[in-house]
Parts: structure tokens; C-alpha cells; sequence
């Protein structure tokens, strides 16, 4: 809302400064986003008076005039102007050498055609006040030589931009707003005067008004003004129109803006000559049916659309939009001035739907005063009959189809004072709800507390809490004393916790090997999904998406962390190596928003294994990387032993595909992304992936109990055996196998060394056992023993050799 | 040769073979030949027991003064080489041949201040709850009384999956889902990512909240305040001081909003060279919190009777902060994942 300081001070007399109301008026909860001067740009110019005008010698066009622009008898300044209407003795408005107009127009000295011109008379155009560049703007006989244009013209020099909350319709308005300065300074309010000139027979006669529902539209009004002749507004209206970011288009019109700013009640004027059948009908729109509005759209209409109807067709989309079958035209001699209130809902809906949002829907959304609608009619058409030299016809056509009921609302001090955590008087709990417009009943009775009424410019407050809210809101909530309140705990402490903190606890081990985390959008393309072979079932697209590149929920991690690769790989970087913990989501019809939401952990390895060139050997991180990590992690979290076998369908990107399992249930994958998918994002290389599933963790995680073993006392003997094995047999399997000896001295076995020579189809394992005995130490005989066994078992039951 | 003649020639061959000694391992070895279990100086005390009974105290008098002679010159010539040996170490070590890194890993700057947020509530009793980024129409508009046609509805510009369910425009839902799993007094903070149709400089589809929410008997907007002036000391530094602003949300009554005295010109809107603050545009103060004690439409909602309790509530953007903390100035670079970026801030 844009508030002008001068038209605001015809209604308080406000006296301070714009910073000081704004600072003001942003602690009332009516935030001050800044103060525009709308007319700084001419603000350097000033009245001149034309004291001669002479052709030039040189050009038909031009004159060289003598403007004084000040009272002290200085020098006029001589100034050369090519305007139509310039002559002796206009005042006029003048920019002087130096100053500026708008659109970064410089004044100069110049000379035009041989004559010295020091300064500009200028046309409203070149002011920014209206269109007209048909000459000269000609100001009124009584300006005085010198003065500041903008003085002169009593323009509206600040505004300050106030951001209104959703629930403060009455406040986008001169009047709403001076009614807060009211109460804030505790200053009078004075509504305009205005007279009502009638004439000629009564206007309801002329117009009935039909409203099939009062809930749709509780009061419409309307009155008739004939003969007016169409025309642009006086300055004063037009001007303000400017300073408060409207274009002002006619003297009908321009009055119907400049009433719903003031006073906050939106207007529409339909010409009287087009409505038919002496009556106008407040409806529902038919489904289905057709209407144009005056921008010369055709509308599609449903039965939720509020219509205004006369006699035989629609007029206007209410509340929303006219007709372009009855608006005001220049040839428009009579007036029909509708002043209504519409269903907040009704309204918004429509102009939601047409995405026809407007001064006046706004408003009619956020709840206009009912109660003030018959004065701004009567202040508009006495305004319309004014400027647009019009005969006001007396009667106002139309009802109240649902008065105003006035809200009965207790409110106790005490209640007020608990949960401000102030210690306010009844006095002045009694004095604000009286300035914010309330009526008060059982007012001496401070004890079971008041009975109020909510006045009709106030329809937000409805409760208890909303008077509490303007007491501690006219009071100041910033002087609210801070305590720190006692949390209290139910027995169960923590329990709801635990998701968050393992989840934190994974981000810290993943930053702690060294990963750097990401996030990206939950959502991507349906292109990114498909690129990844990704299955079309199951995914969630958006209905309303930003842009295609983001129009799906992300089934898994990958597409946004292949993304981050890319960008890294665009910035010249070797190595990446990142992560991220985030939900993947796909479809559920059963679920209770349709969707699934598991928590995955993507890690992505790609190129050099080390940043630095020395000491480390320069490598690419490769498959037993990304593994080795999967394994710290179980490790870590002392999760458990994780197995890994080849999986190729369940992750349709990867090749190859391990599926990772603990304790016999799927965590995740690891794999290599499909070279041509890695090349869609850039990488040459290996980019290996891993995709775990947080929730499974955290379960197994909390499932978990991890106990104390004695430590061994006596010392371990190991021993080593080298197998000659197919290269088709997986070290899992001989490990399997060794498990499976009935070997009570065997504490472990791990490989220790692979040969594997180029083109073999056999390789070379070496592995080695740990024995131990709990209560002495080993003879190297009877491990060599334990060894033979061992490796005997192995050959007979593996196709293996020694 | 007599045996004080020996005694007295060992300190001279010793000498001489030291001088020869360049290693720590020859000097080990004449150490053993001279001073050893079976040396030269126990070889000629082995001769001590022929020799006439008077002149022994004589000669083993003579004989200890050789052995501390002796392990003077060892000790002396060891500590030569050992300097010369230590010298040796540093003339080939160079400190400052780069060291075998493990790999720097990072966490998200919005991790980081999440936490550092979570932290601090964790600290004054607060649980964390996490809850659906997929929500329906009903905890994300309807029963925060946000109603379908509410105006308020426009200062969400929501991203749909279907009519009724929708991508959270906030972690508001979360009071009513704890709420109504919950009997009160409760104190949770849900932190968690959120979406708007909006994207431009300063707006990214998605973003991180952290929504607070209190209920317990006679709880007031003082409790409000004063947790929130703790929370902001806590996490910008104590002398932050933070101002309440009426504003307006459906889901409280009264509604705030909380600015925190801007810590790039210490509140005072210009800077000490006179300039104005481009953070705070010169008004000394920066937005960073919305919130309110709990509507009394909420608490009917959710089955809680508002004459028994009530509760506050608080939210905040992750990313705004996070900008603050660490002077980031473009908000988009928060999902750019550059590694430059993510490196620098953990």
C-alpha cells in the first residue's frame, strides 16, 4: 500500500516526519518497506511566468520567450520553446539550466538555431504527470514566479510503501492506515466533507437491484449521474493518481481509484446506457457460459464466478472485472456507480482461476467495510458529478442484504496480561480496544472480564486472541520483558530424536572419511530419471512445476549428485568425492500422502584418489574405494558384516551392480555408473556410486547392541596359504567355505595378497589365518597341523590348487 | 710390560682408535674390545691376582682411574657422534615436503548452522522430530488455519503433486503432527527442507526451515522472547539484542516478527567509514525469525484446550542464516554444490 503523507494528513493531523511515522507504523505491525518520492525527479523545476514571446529569427517554429522564474526582479531567464500555446503571460513550468527532468534528462545551456536557450518550459509529458504532449502545460494565473513546481501543485511529494499483512484489508487505504495514526498518536480523525448536489427523479425507481444470495454479496449500492461528459480528471486527482503508482484514464474512473485508495472501498462505474431492463442482478454465473471482460478477453465461467447481471445479460465479473459491454467510454453520458461488498472466498477464487488479480479484488479478498460503503459511493458520485460535470440523481439504488452483525467477544486483563506476559492497567487494555474501534459492554467489571464488539473495518478480529494481539501490538511488543520459560519433559525423553541424531551422526562419519556433502533439489527432470533407465512407475511428477528441468520428485539420490559431478568437472576439479543424505520419493497410493519418503545416502567417487600429486601414487579411485567406505561405515556404526554380490537389474544405471546386505537384509548398492550415463554429465572416468538406505541403517543401527569381549590373553600364530584359484571363483566363496571347517582354533581369515597376471583365467589369492587358544599359547606344531588341515579341505573342496 | 704400563698405554690406543671411529657402531665394537666382559681392561685386571699383594690396592686404584677414563673418552666420542649422526638427519630431511593428507571432507553450510541451531534447543530441553516433505493440504494449510481460500495462501506460492497433497511450503505442519501425537507440555523443533514456486536471486525452490513449537500451561510471550534473545545471543554473539515486530501468521495470535541488531555494523545501520550498511540497508536491524503465541484455532485442531494451554511457536530460514554467519551473498550457491564453495565452509 502507498501512502501518501499529504493525503493522509487530510484525515489526521500527523505532524512528524515520514521516517518517524514509517518507524511507527512498522512497530504497529505495519511494516514501512520504504519511502518513494515520486516526484523527485522534478523536483529542481519551478513556475515561470512568460513575460514576452517573440518568433525566432532563424526558425517558424520556435520562440524565444523571457521567463522570470523568481519575484526579486532578477534577470529573466530568455528561453527558447517550440510549444503550440506558448505566449506572454502564461505561467508555466520551468526546468533551469542544471536541472533534471525525468528519464535522465539533463538541462543545458544551449543554443538553438544561433539563440541562447537556458532552460526548458515543459509539457506534462516530460514532466511524467500524464500523456499530453500537445503543448505546454499552462498552470493557473495565481502561481507565483520562483516557487518549486511541486509546491505549486501541492503534489504528493512521500510515500511511504507500508507492506499490509493478509489479515489487515482495512488498512489498504488513506483512511485505515489514519485511523492506526489515530490510535498510535492519539490524534482525531476527520473524515472528509463532501456535498451531494442532487437533481431530477429519484434513481431507484430507475434501477432495482435483485441479490440472490447475501452470503455472496451482502450489500450492493449503486446511484445514477447523467449527463456527465468524459473527460480527463482535474490535476489534483490526476496527480495524486501518479504519486500513488496508478495511470489515470478519465474523470469517471480516475474518482472510482482514487475513492477505493482512500477509502479503501473498490468501485465500478458501468455506462447506465448499456445496462438493460431496468435492473441489475447479483448471480452466480452458469457453468459453463461465456463472458467478456473489458480487456477483451473471453472468460470461461464457472458456477463459483459472482456476476453482475442487468436485465437481460452479465455486466461484470463482481469484484473482479467489468464487462466490456458496459464500460465507460469517451462517449459514455451517463453513469451507473456500483459500491458493493463481495464474499471474500467468491472473489478470490475467480481471480485466481482468470489470474486476473486487481486493486479491487485485493481488497474485496482481504474483507472491505460494509458499513462504509454507502459514504464512498456518495463521496464518489458527488466527486464524479463535479469533475465530470454531472447531474447526481437523488436515491440510491440497491440494499443492505445482510447487515453488518457485530462480533461479541470476552476479554479478561488477566487473560491478556498472562499471555503477553505484561502487567498492563484495565485503563489502558480499556483505551486501546477503544482506539482500535471496539464497543465495550460491562466495562467497570474488570474481574469477570468485558464484554466487546469488534467494529465492522475490523472483520479479522474474532477472538479473545485478537483483541490480546491489538493491546499488545498498540503497547508494543518489543517491550515485552524476555524470560526463559521451564521446558517441560514427559518421562520419554529423546525418543523422537533418534532419526535426527543418527542421521547427523552418518553426516559427521561421511565428512570424517573425507566426503564433501551436497544437496540438491528434491526435485529434478523427468529427462535426468530417464537417463538413468530409471523406472517410470512409481514417480512422483509435479503438477506445477518451475520448469521442465524440474518437474519430478527424485526417485533416488544419483540424478542430483551426477549433476554435482558435472558442474565440478566444468571447474577444472580431478577428484570428486561427495555425498548426500537426503529423501527419495516415489508413489504409494496407500501411503497417507500418496508418496514414500526414504532417507538415502548417495556417495559419489570420481577421478584422482588424492588431491595431492605427492607422496601419494597418482591413481584413480576405483571399486575398492567406494566399497572400502561402505565397509568403514558398518564398521563404524558396528553394524555388522556386510555382504556384497552382484545384483545387475536392481539399480538399472549401474554396471556392475553389487547389492549390499546386513544381517540378510538389502542396505543398498555399489557399483560403476554406466559409462555412456557418465557421459551425459561429462565424466570420462569411473564414476563409482554408492546408494544406501539411511532408514534400513538407522534401524539396524538402533537394533544393534554392542557388548564387551574379554580380550584374548595369549598370543595369535598365523599362517599364510596361497591358492590358485579360477578367476571365476569370488573370494566370498572361499571365504564361506574356510568358515565352514570345524576349526576351533581358527580365529580369522583375510586375504592378504592377489595375483592376478593379465589375461590369466586363473589367480593367485593369499590368505591368511589367525589361530589362538583362549587358555595357552599355540605350539607352531599344532598350527602347522591346523594349516594342512585347512589347506586340504580347501583343495578338496574347492576347484583349487596350492 | 708391566701391568701399570698396560693400564697406562689403554687410554692411548684408545684415543687413537677413537679418533679412527667415525660410526656409532665402531665405537660399539672398540667399546667392547676395551671395556667388555672379556675387553682389554678386564684381560689385564685378570692379571691382577699374580701380582704381589702390596702393590694391588696401587694398581686397582690405577685401574679405576683408567676405566673412568676410559668411559669419559667413550662417552664423549658417542656424543660427537651422535650430534654428527643428528646433524646427518636434518642435512637430508626437508620439513616441508607435503604431508600424506587423508581427504578434507565438509558438511553443507546448511548442515552446519541446522546443527548449530538443533544444538542450542537440544541444549534447552527441545526434541527434534522430522516429518514429511510430501504433505497434504490439511497439515500445511487447512489446520493452521490457513482455510482454501485464505489470502494468506499467497504468501506461498506452492508447488502441487496433486489437488490435496503438495510439496510443504514450511515446517509448520510439523506443530500439528506433533501435536497431535503428543500430549502437552511438549517442546520440539523440526528442522527440515521446504519448497515455493519461486526462484530468482534471492529465492531457491527449495530451502531448509527450523520450526520451534512450545505448549505448557501459562506459557507467555515473554517465554517467547526470552528463548528467542537466548537462541540469537547463543548463535550470533552476545550482544545481539533482537526486536519483536507485530506481524501476521494464520497459525499464531500474536504474530512477530523477530530482527536481530545486525552484526556487520553492530546495529548502527552505517558502518565505521561512514557508509551505510549494505546488509542491513542502513536500518541496523535484519529479519530472521517469524513467530507468534499459538492460535487458539490451532490448539482446537489439534484437540487441545486452549483455555488450559498454550504455547508458542517460532521459524526460521536456515540458508538466512547460514548467509549471515558466513557472509555467503548469493543464495543459489547453496545448491550449486561447487567443491570451492563446499571446502571453504565447514
Amino acid at each position: 500500500m502507498l501512502l501518501s503523507l499529504k493525503w493522509l494528513r487530510e484525515f489526521v493531523p500527523f505532524e512528524g516526519s515520514s521516517q518517524e511515522l514509517g518507524d511507527r507504523l512498522t512497530m504497529l505491525g505495519l511494516e514501512n518497506e520504504g519511502l518513494l518520492r515520486p516526484f523527485e525527479q522534478i523536483e529542481d523545476l519551478v513556475v515561470g511566468h512568460v513575460l514576452s514571446c517573440e518568433p525566432h529569427p532563424d526558425a517558424d517554429k520556435l520562440k524565444v520567450c523571457k521567463v522570470a522564474v523568481d519575484n526579486s526582479g532578477l534577470e529573466p531567464l530568455n528561453i527558447v520553446c517550440g510549444a503550440p500555446n506558448v505566449r506572454a503571460g502564461l505561467k508555466v513550468a520551468v526546468a533551469p539550466v542544471g536541472s533534471r527532468l525525468p528519464g535522465d534528462v539533463k538541462i543545458t545551456k544551449a543554443k538553438l538555431r544561433g539563440v541562447l536557450s537556458l532552460g526548458m518550459i515543459c509539457s506534462e509529458r516530460e514532466l511524467g504527470l500524464s500523456e499530453d504532449h500537445s503543448g505546454i502545460m499552462e498552470l493557473p494565473e495565481h502561481f507565483t514566479p520562483g516557487t518549486r513546481l511541486v509546491d505549486a501543485l501541492d503534489l504528493d511529494q512521500e510515500v511511504l510503501e507500508i507492506g499490509i499483512t493478509p489479515n489487515r484489508g482495512d488498512c489498504l487505504s488513506v483512511l485505515g492506515l489514519a485511523r492506526e495514526v489515530a490510535l498510535a498518536y492519539n490524534l482525531p480523525l476527520t473524515m472528509p466533507t463532501f456535498e451531494l448536489r442532487e437533481e431530477g427523479d429519484d434513481a431507484a425507481a430507475e434501477m432495482a437491484v435483485e441479490i440472490s444470495s447475501p452470503d455472496d454479496c451482502p450489500v450492493y449500492l449503486g446511484r445514477i449521474i447523467d449527463e456527465v461528459k468524459i473527460g480527463p480528471s482535474a490535476a489534483k486527482v490526476r496527480y495524486r493518481l501518479v504519486a500513488v503508482g496508478l495511470r489515470p484514464l478519465s474523470n469517471v474512473v480516475d474518482v472510482t481509484n482514487y475513492i477505493m485508495f482512500e477509502l479503501g472501498q473498490p468501485l465500478h462505474s458501468f455506462d447506465m446506457n448499456h445496462l438493460a431492463g431496468g435492473k441489475i442482478r447479483v448471480q452466480r454465473a452458469l457453468e459453463g457460459m461465456e463472458f467478456v471482460t473489458l480487456d477483451s478477453q473471453t472468460r470461461k465461467l464457472t458456477a463459483s464466478d459472482l456476476l453482475i447481471c442487468d436485465g437481460v445479460k452479465p455486466v461484470a465479473l463482481a469484484g473482479v472485472m467489468g464487462g466490456l459491454n458496459s464500460e465507460i467510454t469517451s462517449s459514455s453520458n451517463r453513469v451507473f456507480l456500483e459500491g458493493a461488498v463481495f464474499d471474500p472466498s467468491l472473489v478470490r477464487r475467480t481471480a485466481r482461476r482468470l489470474a486476473l488479480p486487481s486493486d479491487a479484488s485485493y481488497r474485496f479478498e482481504r474483507g472491505v467495510d460494509q458499513n462504509n460503503t454507502l459514504y464512498a459511493l456518495n463521496r464518489a458520485a458527488a466527486m464524479i458529478a463535479e469533475s465530470a460535470g454531472g447531474r447526481l440523481r437523488p436515491g440510491v439504488c440497491g440494499a443492505i442484504a445482510r447487515p453488518w452483525s457485530e462480533r461479541r467477544i470476552s476479554f479478561a486483563v488477566e487473560h491478556c496480561n498472562s499471555l503477553l506476559g505484561v502487567n498492563l492497567s484495565a485503563d489502558f487494555c480499556r483505551a486501546t480496544l477503544k482506539g482500535v474501534g471496539c464497543r465495550l459492554e460491562n466495562e467497570a467489571d474488570v474481574a469477570t472480564g468485558w464484554t466487546v464488539f469488534s467494529p465492522s473495518h475490523r472483520p479479522d478480529i474474532t477472538l479473545e486472541a485478537d483483541l490480546i494481539e491489538e493491546v499488545g501490538r498498540v503497547y508494543g511488543l518489543d517491550r515485552i520483558e524476555p524470560t526463559l520459560p521451564k521446558v517441560s519433559r514427559s518421562l520419554q525423553i529423546g525418543v523422537e530424536d533418534d532419526a535426527y541424531a543418527f542421521q547427523l551422526a552418518l553426516k559427521r562419519w561421511a565428512a570424517g572419511v573425507g566426503l564433501n556433502e551436497a544437496i540438491n533439489y528434491s526435485f529434478t527432470g523427468q529427462k535426468d530419471l530417464d537417463n538413468l533407465n530409471l523406472p517410470v512407475q512409481g514417480r512422483l511428477p509435479i503438477a506445477n512445476p518451475l520448469s521442465a528441468e524440474l518437474d519430478v520428485m527424485r526417485t533416488e539420490i544419483a540424478p542430483g549428485l551426477l549433476v554435482t559431478l558435472r558442474q565440478n568437472l566444468a571447474q577444472g576439479i580431478a577428484g570428486v568425492r561427495v555425498f548426500e543424505l537426503a529423501r527419495a520419493f516415489t508413489a504409494c497410493p496407500e501411503a497417507e500422502t500418496g508418496a514414500v519418503e526414504v532417507n538415502r545416502l548417495g556417495i559419489l567417487l570420481y577421478g584422482s584418489r588424492y588431491d595431492e600429486f605427492w607422496p601419494r601414487e597418482q591413481a584413480d579411485a576405483d571399486y575398492q574405494d567406494v566399497k572400502g567406505l561402505v565397509e568403514h561405515l558398518a564398521a563404524y556404526f558396528k553394524l555388522g558384516i556386510l555382504t556384497f554380490e552382484n545384483a545387475e537389474e536392481s539399480h538399472p544405471y549401474l554396471l556392475p551392480c553389487v547389492k549390499v546386505r546386513l544381517n540378510g537384509e538389502d542396505v543398498g548398492v555399489v557399483g560403476r555408473v554406466k559409462p555412456e550415463i557418465a557421459d551425459i554429465y561429462h565424466a570420462r572416468k569411473a564414476v563409482w556410486y554408492a546408494d544406501l538406505n539411511v532408514d534400513v541403517l538407522a534401524r539396524l543401527f538402533t537394533a544393534r547392541r554392542v557388548k564387551f569381549r574379554e580380550l584374548p590373553q595369549f598370543p595369535p600364530v598365523r599362517r599364510d596359504i596361497t591358492l590358485i584359484c579360477p578367476a571365476t571363483l569370488s573370494v566370498q566363496e572361499i571365504l564361506d567355505k574356510a568358515g565352514k571347517v570345524k576349526m576351533p582354533l581358527l580365529e580369522a581369515v583375510e586375504l592378504i595378497d592377489v595375483y592376478a597376471p593379465k589375461g590369466a583365467d586363473t589367480r593367485n589369492l593369499t590368505f591368511r589365518f589367525t589361530f589362538r587358544h583362549a587358555q595357552r599359547t599355540l605350539k607352531d606344531t599344532e598350527v602347522d597341523r591346523e594349516r594342512e588341515k585347512m589347506a586340504e579341505f580347501l583343495v578338496k573342496n574347492l576347484p583349487v590348487t596350492i | 710390560m708391566s701391568l701399570i704400563e698396560k693400564l697406562n698405554s689403554l687410554a692411548r690406543e684408545l684415543e687413537a682408535g677413537l679418533d679412527r671411529a667415525l660410526s656409532l657402531d665402531t665405537l660399539e665394537e672398540l667399546r667392547v674390545e676395551f671395556l667388555g666382559r672379556k675387553g682389554r681392561l678386564a684381560s689385564i685386571m685378570s692379571e691382577l691376582p699374580g701380582v704381589e699383594p702390596p702393590e694391588r690396592p696401587a694398581i686397582g686404584k690405577l685401574a679405576n682411574e683408567v676405566k673412568s677414563r676410559l668411559n669419559a673418552l667413550f662417552e664423549g666420542k658417542k656424543q660427537t657422534l651422535e650430534a654428527a649422526a643428528q646433524a646427518d638427519v636434518l642435512k637430508g630431511f626437508d620439513p616441508t615436503l607435503p604431508g600424506r593428507m587423508p581427504w578434507i571432507g565438509s558438511l553443507h553450510p546448511v548442515t552446519l548452522v541446522m546443527d548449530d541451531i538443533c544444538g542450542i534447543f537440544r541444549s534447552l530441553g527441545y526434541d527434534v522430530v522430522l516429518g514429511p516433505e510430501i504433505e497434504s493440504d490439511y497439515y500445511n494449510f487447512e489446520a493452521l488455519n490457513i482455510g482454501p481460500n485464505h489470502p494468506a495462501r499467497d504468501m506461498h506460492d506452492t508447488l502441487y503433486i496433486s489437488n490435496n497433497v503438495l510439496l510443504r511450503t514450511h515446517t509448520s505442519p510439523m506443530q500439528i503432527r506433533t501435536m497431535q501425537k503428543t500430549e502437552p507440555p511438549l517442546a520440539v523443533i523440526a528442522p527440515g527442507k521446504v519448497y515455493r514456486r519461486d526462484s530468482d536471486l534471492t529465492h531457491t525452490p527449495m530451502f531448509h526451515q527450523i520450526e520451534g513449537i512450545l505448549v505448557d500451561r501459562k506459557v507467555s510471550m515473554g517465554d517467547l522472547r526470552g528463548t528467542l534473545q537466548a537462541f540469537s545471543q547463543r548463535i550470533f554473539g552476545p550482544d545481539t539484542r533482537i526486536r519483536f515486530r507485530p506481524s501476521f501468521f494464520p497459525f499464531t495470535e500474536p504474530s512477530a516478527e523477530v530482527d536481530i541488531s545486525c552484526m556487520f555494523c553492530a546495529g548502527k545501520g552505517q558502518m565505521d567509514d561512514g557508509t551505510v550498511c549494505r546488509v542491513c540497508k542502513g536500518t541496523g536491524w535484519l529479519e530472521v525469525l517469524g513467530c507468534g503465541m499459538v492460535a487458539p484455532e490451532v490448539f482446537q485442531s489439534v484437540g487441545y484446550d486452549p483455555a488450559e494451554w498454550s504455547g508458542f511457536a517460532f521459524g526460521m530460514g536456515v540458508e538466512r542464516i547460514a548467509m549471515l554467519k558466513y557472509g555467503i551473498t548469493d543464495l543459489r550457491m547453496f545448491f550449486e554444490n561447487d567443491l570451492r564453495f563446499l571446502k571453504q565452509i565447514a
